[in-house]
């Protein structure tokens, strides 16, 4: 009983813990403007973040060891170096951008401004990193995060024309307005919203805090396998809603309260009260995730202790980082720079980052002094190989693509 | 290339680069003590040629300190940031290198000592483990 329970919750805390600002905000754009032509692009991203992260949690399991570790014994401290300042950077970009997201929900939920809330929202995000079990902070963010059902539910309550929507996702059409150039920057911002890198440091990194062993490894591939294609499921959710209200009406979204739209509109209020539960549970679960990961790949890459299971006495350095990177995010938005456009850039440097990690997981995976039994299959290496070719391309194109759009103007 | 020389060995063969360089080092209680830095060998003439016969130099310890710019953009750091770790308290070599139980303080960790003495440890909640 006790198994089939935290198997449950595992699964639950997955698919509320799948979706952060960056899913919200790019699948509410693109399908906005481009409707659900672009949905297959998350069922890409959704098969290629359970791969990736399923690699990295065996790894951590099998061999103890979390990605950093392995990138700095792989590649050697220069490359590593290299690698860490990109993942760095483009994390702490995601922690500003998740906690100006909270900052945004709960703006809308009470008028008081967003330059208010950014303080409040940096100072808790602090204190459950400093003081909050491991396990508890997962499962209370993941699961008020299912409050975000309510875009499925939504999605029931317009009564949409589901002829249409079908048609839409499985005969994509590039609408007259857009060019394909912004087809296809807006695909790789998809993708690297459901494949952010944050995750698999966070999901590797998580599996050593939880000292999860060889046994773990069928729960928490469980866990992936069903969890995430339901976050998934949500995020075509979310861009059905804005194809529904936004698209025909020709809303442009600036900010939060055009993503909330079609839920006002199906459900009112009270739709409008769940949602928001949801987005400050999502946002804020994960700027816990990435101020976390900004500790985690500095100590791994330094060799510091680190992690939540330590006493903050004993994990002084990493604990110092994690508050810094969380004052930096904080700074950032008192700039004035509007969380939004640091959400549509943060998912699209994530999409450029993530060779950076998924190539030495992939080697690692495949050696057996690390993995001995675990060590990947022909059909899993057959698998990733593929992903790897996607992963580059979208990465080799984001940038050019960001230029020939004018970031996807 | 020549191969080199098979010279058979009791046990397991350690590529020095591959399975010590850069590996992360845990005290002998499992707490990340530093990562690798460079190895201490024997003696051994640089730059001239060796006669024949001349026994093979052996790793006598582990170098570890707070070298990481030096390892990222070349140089060698001045020899009183390394500190030396004798392989005689080596316990095992594996995904990571686990060490003995000694009384030596590994003096990588000044920074992390420095920072938990004056910051870390007056902040509330500081010195007990989350809940």
């Amino acid at each position: 009983m006790g198994k089939i329970f935290s198997v449950a919750l595992g699964i639950l805390t997955a698919i509320g813990g799948f979706l952060d600002i960056g899913d919200l905000v790019t699948n509410a754009v693109v399908g906005s403007r481009f409707g659900l032509a672009l949905a297959w692009v998350v069922v890409v991203g959704v098969i290629g973040i359970c791969l990736y992260a399923n690699m990295a949690g065996k790894v951590a399991a099998v061999s103890g060891r979390a990605t950093f570790e392995i990138i700095r014994e792989r590649l050697g401290p220069r490359v590593a170096a290299a690698n860490l300042s990109a993942s760095f950077f483009i994390n702490l970009m995601t922690l500003t951008a998740e906690i100006g997201g909270v900052a945004l929900a709960l703006q809308l939920a009470t008028d008081v401004g967003r330059m208010m809330w950014i303080p409040v929202a940096a100072f808790a995000v602090w204190v459950v990193v400093w003081r909050v079990k491991f396990s508890i902070m997962e499962n209370v963010t993941g699961l008020l995060g299912l409050f975000l059902i309510v875009f499925a539910i939504s999605v029931f309550a317009l009564h949409p024309n589901w002829g249409d929507l079908v048609h839409q996702a499985t005969a994509p059409v590039i609408s007259e307005k857009e060019s394909a150039a912004t087809y296809w920057y807006f695909a790789i911002a998809l993708f690297g919203a459901a494949m952010t890198p944050y995750e698999v440091f966070f999901f590797s990194s998580g599996a050593v805090e939880e000292h999860w062993t060889k046994k773990d490894l069928g729960t928490s591939r469980l866990n992936v396998m069903v969890g995430f294609p339901l976050g998934g499921v949500l995020s075509i959710a979310i861009a059905s809603c804005a194809a529904i209200v936004l698209l025909p009406g020709q809303i442009e979204v600036t900010s939060l309260s055009q993503i909330t739209m079609p839920v006002v509109i199906a459900g009112g209020k009270l739709l409008l009260a769940f949602v928001i539960v949801g987005i400050v549970a999502a946002t804020f679960g994960a700027a816990l995730e990435t101020a976390l990961s900004a500790g985690y790949i500095l100590a791994q890459f330094l060799g510091w202790p680190w992690g939540k299971f330590r006493r903050p006495a004993e994990a002084a350095r990493f604990h110092v980082v994690m508050f810094v990177a969380i004052v930096a995010g904080a700074a950032v938005l008192y700039t004035g720079i509007d969380p939004i456009m640091v959400t549509e850039y943060s998912v699209v440097f994530s999409a450029i980052a993530l060779p950076l990690t998924y190539l030495p997981i992939l080697i690692v995976a495949n050696d057996s002094e690390y993995m001995g039994e675990e060590t990947n299959g022909r059909v899993t290496n057959m698998l990733s190989s593929v992903y790897l070719v996607i992963i580059l391309a979208a990465s080799l194109a984001a940038i050019p693509l960001m230029i020939v759009t004018g970031g996807g103007q | 290339m020549t191969d080199l020389p098979s010279i058979p060995h009791r046990g397991r063969l350690v590529d020095a680069r591959l399975h010590l360089l850069d590996r992360q080092l845990l005290d002998d209680e499992g707490d990340p003590a530093g990562i690798v830095d460079d190895l201490e060998l024997t003696d051994f003439v640089v730059d001239e040629d060796i006669p024949s016969g001349t026994e093979a130099p052996r790793v006598t310890g582990l170098l570890a300190g707070q070298v990481v710019a030096t390892r990222i953009f070349g140089g060698a750091p001045p020899r009183s940031r390394l500190q030396e770790i004798s392989w005689n308290l080596v316990a095992s070599v594996g995904t990571v290198i686990k060490l003995k139980p000694t009384d030596m303080t590994l003096d990588a960790g000044w920074v992390e000592r420095w920072l938990r003495d004056r910051i870390i440890k007056h902040i509330p909640g500081g010195q007990h483990a989350a809940e």
